[in-house]
This record gives structure tokens, sequence and C-alpha cells, in this order.
């Protein structure tokens, strides 16, 4: 038992540090989960933020999708890439919450201070009123913009644009084809030119 | 080159070109033909804009107490409940009220059943009773085969004779 351990181990040593940090979690190794944890919570955070539009239960997504990974530990095996498998369950989560219609009754408005404006007045650029409209009128749009493309083109674009992912692993995540997802991108582009070609 | 706009396929060309991941090689080669093409130059342009738009969308600051809030949810989860532990996280979100509702008529259901003489107990007590009446037609026939083999008291035969 020990020995399929170490040898998978060293399998996924070669394949990528996620995945070793993973099986030493499975050890029992509470570090590593720390380590994994400060690795891919923002980004986990990020995307399951821009596909719901809200901070609160973007958040409570994000800590689901780690409880998930920590339950699932002791059946852990590197067959995929550790991102694969937590985009993977981060899209299911965001997709179940809009298909419940929990985040459009609590949808962050763009007239409260969101995060993001408040990330903004904390930074040292100091922008002017005019410039903190034009950002927030532009940010509107953007996330209008996203939100009206279908669910899966949406994903795919966050993945893409966002979390540079590749197009195997976007389809992976997605569980389609990788040409599949290079015809979701072409569209869901093709969507974007079209509303934002005014902000050029 | 064939034109990128021309074919879908090499439409992905230009998208990773606009998303700075192509190799310096073909993105030397598309700009040489962008060049000249006019309407890949418009699309390139385009595909630009909405681009630097979705930067525009920067990343949301995480709470500070994330991380605390997770531990206490994986701590509350290895020292909880044999349900919380095994069970629930095998349901599916929106069955768990559903769930909970059916487990509590279950119990209704089963409390009614226990309290309720049920039909088997009453077809229990007949069958009873059945048994009582042919032990006492058995009795009267043991009585009969007795008193044929003179083993009744003499006096009884005797009177019956004298009627």
């Amino acid at each position: 038992m020990g020995e399929r351990v170490n040898h998978t181990m060293v399998a996924a040593a070669a394949l990528e540090p996620d995945a070793e940090l993973m099986l030493r979690v499975k050890e029992g190794d509470a570090a590593s989960f720390a380590l994994l944890l400060e690795k891919h919570r923002a980004p986990v955070i990020h995307f399951v933020y821009r596909m719901v539009l809200n901070q609160a239960i973007a958040e409570e997504l994000a800590q689901e999708v780690f409880l998930r990974v920590y339950r699932a530990r002791s059946s852990y095996e590197p067959t995929a890439k550790f991102t694969t498998w937590l985009f993977r369950i981060a899209m299911h989560l965001a997709l179940n919450c809009l298909r419940d219609g929990r985040s459009e009754r609590c949808q962050e408005s763009l007239d409260q201070d969101n995060p993001e404006a408040l990330g903004r007045q904390v930074a040292d650029r100091r922008p002017t009123v005019e410039q903190d409209l034009v950002y927030g009128v532009k940010l509107a749009e953007v996330r209008h913009a996203i939100q009206g493309l279908p669910e899966k083109q949406r994903a795919a674009v966050l993945m893409h644009k966002y979390e540079e992912m590749e197009y195997s692993q976007i389809a992976r995540v997605l569980s389609c084809s990788e040409s599949a997802v290079k015809s979701l991108l072409f569209r869901a582009y093709e969507t974007l030119r079209g509303r934002l070609a005014h902000l050029a | 080159m064939e034109c990128p706009v021309q074919s879908r396929e090499n439409a992905e060309l230009l998208l990773a070109y606009c998303a700075r991941r192509l190799d310096p090689e073909t993105s030397a080669v598309l700009e040489r033909h962008m060049e000249s093409c006019a309407a890949c130059r418009a699309f390139g342009q385009a595909q630009q804009s909405v681009w630097s738009a979705l930067d525009a969308w920067e990343a949301v600051p995480v709470s500070r107490d994330f991380d605390q809030r997770l531990y206490a949810r994986i701590g509350q989860e290895e020292h909880g409940s044999f349900w919380n532990r095994v069970v629930r996280p095998w349901l599916p979100l929106n069955l768990r009220p559903a769930l909970s509702l059916a487990l509590a008529s279950a119990v209704v259901v089963v409390a009614f059943l226990v309290q309720a003489p049920t039909s088997l107990e009453l077809s229990k007590q007949a069958q009873v009773e059945t048994v009582d009446a042919e032990q006492v037609e058995k009795a009267l026939d043991d009585l009969d085969m007795l008193r044929q083999l003179n083993l009744v008291p003499r006096t009884e035969v005797g009177a019956s004779q004298s009627m």
C-alpha cells in the first residue's frame, strides 16, 4: 500500500508540484493543504466571482470547492492536472448556483460600493472623479457583456482570458473536445466584439 | 498564408495573437499578412479592444478571514456528527430539506403502525378462537369414546336405561 502511494507520488512529482502537494495532503500533511490553498485561493474566488457576480456567494462557493478537495483527499489520484480538477469543481458549483437563481437574487449592483471600486480607492494611483466614473461605466459594460454570454461560453472566456488556461485544459474542465472549446471561444469573442466595440 | 478571417481554423490564430500566446515566428508571419489584409487588420483591432476592455475587470480582494472560516468548516466536519460526515456530503443540495421532511413523515408512519393493531394480529386471535372450539369438540369425542369403553360410571348408564 505504502509502496503504491510512493510510486504514485513519484509519478505525480514528474507531472506537477500541485499533484505532489495533494498526495501529501492525502498522507495527512496539513501544511501541504495550506500551500495549495494559498496558491489557488485567489484564482478560484475570482473565477467564481466573475461567474456569479456576487462576492459573498463567490467566497461561500470557493470555500465549498476547497472543502470538497479536502474531503476527497483520501481517494485522490493524480490522473489529471490539479487545477483542472479544482476548476471543474468550481465551475460545477458556480453553474449550479446560477441555475438555482441564488446569485441573481443578490447580484451586486454597480451603483453600490463594490469591492472593485474599493480596491481602486485604496490603490495609490489616485484617480480623479471623472476617471472613476469612466472606469465604472466601462466595468459595468464589460460585466454585462460577459453576463450576457451563455454559461459555457462565459466559463470558457473566463478561463482563457483571466486564468490563462490552454485550450486542452479548458476542454477537460468543461468536459468537451478541444475543437468545441475553440468554437465556444470564437463565438463568445465574436459576441463580445459586437457588444464592446464602442469601448475601443 | 491563408487569410485567417476566411477560415474558421485560422481565425484562432488571430485570437491567440491578440492574447499574446502565439510563438514569435507565427506572429511575424501573421503581422506581415495583416499589413496587406484589411479584413484581418480590422478583426485584430476589434479583438484587441475586447481584450483590453476585459483587462478593466480587475480581481476582487479576498476577505481576510477566508482561511479562518474554511478551517472552521473543516474542523466542524471532522468533529461533526456521523450524518454530517458520511451522509450529508452525498446528498444534492436541493434534496436536503425534502429528505428531512421524508424522514419525519416516515417516523410518524412507523409510530402509527406500532400503535394500531394490525390485521395480522386480528387473524391470529381468530385462529386461537378456532383452535379452542376444536379442542372442546375433541374433548367431547374423547368422552364419548370413554363411555363406549365403559370407563364412565355405571350409575349413569343404568339411569339412562331405566328411563
